[in-house]
């Protein structure tokens, strides 16, 4: 019995260090944060974070510029500034049907906005033009924020063949297949 | 020859379309370097003011609201905070701006002018070479450098002053430069920003301003002397008053009150200097500008200060009482300019000093100075009704100068005194409508009308200093109506592309000396495109 035991904690160990590897690499050609993400799931549904990631806007500028968010996550926009803000997108992934405007909301308010659809979201303000924010929608948990730098590892991805996607702001987007056995490399040259 | 024109007009506007709708950017004037926004967070269509620039205008140039959280260049403290406790009513260590708030602005401007510019030659004695007037001109506009501030403890500045115009060097001369002292009440347990003072040279708190106007052409009214000229018909008309509203004030105003809703007053003692003539320096006689090091000198032609006042309130209408109260509405597609009605009036009171010289008695030489004061005023009332996009004001003006003229008794060849003659009066205003059809361009009309009895013909020796030859006097009221059409593009936040059409109707004048009706008055039409940019 005790041996038994052991051979199973031996066997599911072994299967699941098998199943969680890390897809890594870096991102070049362009300067600053990069978003690198998985872009299917072999078929399976990921249920989305319930936590809602918080975009502010605080001394007329959106805290964080970028956001990462998972499809079907609800992202609440705070107003932190003693000045009206407004909060708006024009599309979501290219799609502009999907262009939405949330409206104006007093200094420590914030509304919510649930992204169902995967795709990269300008946000914009339409009273100061000069700020804005991306939330980058991916449709797995399987993503990342680069450092400055662009190097970038994304864990905890089961073993599998996927593509991996690098977004930059103000780039073209670009995939790469990646086997994870273990471990995975992807690196990516994106241009303007 | 309309149709060739007004080919011209379209083929015109077609050319700039094409040309300036093409991108978009974000300025960087003064206040935008400082705290790192665009242009638009105050102006609608710089430098025409929303809601929020003229809260923050109001403010001191400052943020209504938690300034230093939104200041992206620290400013210099010229002391630490903590230095009030030692004497708290009286020494405020204040701030500087991190980096000089400079501003630059320049434009440039092409104008096409109607067949029947030069009309009026015909008025002149046959044989006389007139002057000529281009169908098309190129004129390099104003270069301005302008800072604006705040010293901290609600002390804001404002220096302005045209370094160059239309390409002549340094002629345009200082704008408006002063001190402000915002929200002094607080000293007098008053309301809140219910008293503030403003020291130096500024603009009067007009109903609109003309020296920060979004339009190539400055409102007909503002610019309206009351310059007679001894008629031989007429004799009584002898008023010679310079003054414009447009004019720069040089004193001391008090205001109070709001400019993005509720009251808001302005009393103001200014200078008087009705004769249009420079400052005068006296060598002997020193001068904070002038005297015996050379200078300037003296501005007042007169120990008469002149009054302004002005009452206006504004009513938001906004039917959510917490967004009638904010600078701006809470709109649903973000924050927008308030529904607003403003309804105001206005009053300047001036004596001018007239002096002649004249003799007690029959004498062959003048002995005496004559002087008397000429009761001048200027009043009317004005309104701004904003719907969304849409904004329409206007004003009107009436002008009363009392005439007095030297009086010669029979006999005599000199005045021994003044009499009252008929006032001087003129009326007028304007009413403007502007519609923002995109966030980029606006749309503009605007009807100019002038009526004088001590007017002339519009377009010759318009400029106080160059009073028109005694023939194109009028004797009687002289109207002119002016419309102008016109739109605005920003290329960028800071460079903007505008153009008007001025259309001015021919009016009856009247040749004083045989009250015949003058052929081909000088009324001409003008197109002109402007180029705009600041940073």
């Amino acid at each position: 019995m005790k041996r038994s035991l052991v051979l199973a904690v031996l066997v599911m160990t072994a299967f699941v260090t098998s199943e969680a590897g890390t897809i890594s690499g870096k991102v070049s050609g362009v300067a600053g944060e990069s978003v690198v993400y998985v872009d299917n799931s072999a078929g399976k549904t990921l249920a989305a974070s319930t936590q809602h990631p918080v975009v502010d806007q605080r001394g007329l500028m959106f805290q964080p510029h970028i956001t990462v968010v998972q499809v079907g996550t609800t992202v609440d926009f705070l107003n932190s500034d003693s000045v009206a803000h407004n909060v708006f997108w024009t599309s979501i992934g290219g799609n502009k049907k999907l262009g939405h405007n949330l409206g104006t909301w007093p200094k420590g308010e914030r509304k919510s906005f649930k992204f169902d659809t995967p795709g990269a979201v300008s946000i914009l303000c339409n009273v100061h033009p000069e700020m804005s924010a991306y939330i980058v929608v991916v449709p797995t948990p399987y993503f990342v924020t680069s450092d400055q730098a662009g190097s970038y590892k994304i864990e905890n991805v089961p073993d599998g063949s996927y593509t991996v996607i690098a977004w930059h702001e103000g780039t073209k987007n670009q995939s790469k297949p990646v086997s994870v056995s273990g471990d995975g490399k992807a690196d990516f040259t994106l241009s303007k | 020859m309309l149709k060739r024109r007004q080919i011209t007009v379209v083929v015109f506007s077609q050319l700039l379309l094409a040309l300036f709708a093409s991108s978009h950017s974000y300025a960087i004037p003064a206040f935008s370097r400082q705290y790192g926004t665009s242009c638009s967070t105050c102006h609608v269509d710089f430098p025409k003011l929303n809601d929020f620039g003229k809260a923050f205008k109001d403010a001191g140039f400052k943020f209504p609201k938690d300034d230093e959280t939104f200041i992206k260049i620290p400013p210099v403290m010229l002391g630490s905070p903590a230095q009030k406790e030692l004497w708290p009513h009286t020494i405020w260590p204040g701030s500087i701006p991190g980096l000089p708030p400079i501003g630059l602005r320049f434009n440039t401007f092409f104008q096409v002018t109607s067949n029947n510019r030069n009309n009026f030659n015909a008025q002149l004695a046959p044989g006389t070479v007139g002057p000529f007037i281009p169908r098309t001109d190129f004129q390099p506009g104003f270069f301005s450098i302008f800072t604006a501030g705040n010293f901290g403890s609600g002390i804001a500045f404002w220096v302005d002053d045209d370094i160059s115009v239309s390409g002549a060097n340094a002629n345009g001369g200082l704008g408006d430069a002063y001190l402000r002292f915002v929200n002094l009440g607080r000293f007098l347990k008053l309301p809140t920003d219910s008293l503030t003072l403003k020291v130096g040279q500024f603009e009067l708190e007009l109903p609109f301003t003309q020296a920060r106007s979004y339009d190539i052409s400055p409102y007909d009214i503002y610019s309206q002397a009351n310059i007679g000229a001894v008629n031989p018909l007429y004799p009584q008309q002898f008023v010679n008053n310079s003054f414009t509203l447009a004019g720069p004030g040089r004193g001391v105003e008090l205001s109070g009150g709001h400019h993005y809703g509720g009251y808001r007053y302005a009393i103001a003692i200014v200078d008087q200097n009705t004769s249009g003539t420079p400052p005068t320096n006296y060598p002997n006689v020193p001068s904070g500008t002038g005297g015996n090091s050379g200078g300037v000198g003296f501005f007042s032609d007169s120990n008469f200060k002149d009054l302004y006042g002005r009452l206006a309130y504004r009513f938001n209408l906004e039917r959510d009482p917490a967004s009638r109260h904010e600078v701006q509405a809470a709109g649903a597609t973000g924050p927008r300019d308030h529904t607003y009605l403003t309804l105001g009036s206005y009053y300047f009171y001036g004596r001018s000093v007239q002096r002649a010289q004249g003799s007690l008695s029959n004498t062959t030489t003048p002995t005496i100075v004559l002087t008397a004061r000429e009761l001048f005023y200027r009043l009317g009332g004005d309104f701004d009704f904003n719907y969304r996009k849409l904004d329409i004001y206007g004003l009107y003006m009436y002008g009363h100068d009392n005439d007095i003229v030297p009086f010669i008794p029979a006999g005599f060849t000199f005045p021994n005194r003044f009499i009252s003659g008929s006032p001087a009066t003129f009326s007028g205003g304007f009413i403007q409508a502007d519609y923002l059809l995109y966030p980029w361009m606006m749309t503009i009309m605007r009807w100019d009308r002038v009526s004088s009895t001590a007017d002339f013909l519009n377009g010759i020796g318009a400029s106080a200093s160059t009073p028109p030859p005694t023939p194109f006097f009028s004797p009687f009221n002289s109207v002119r109506n002016r419309f102008t059409p016109g739109v605005q593009f920003l290329i960028h936040a800071n460079i903007k592309a505008s153009f008007e059409y001025q259309v001015r109707p021919k009016q009856v004048v009247y040749n004083p000396g045989t009250t015949v009706q003058l052929v081909s008055p000088f009324r001409t039409n003008t197109a002109t495109a402007a180029l705009e940019f600041v940073y």
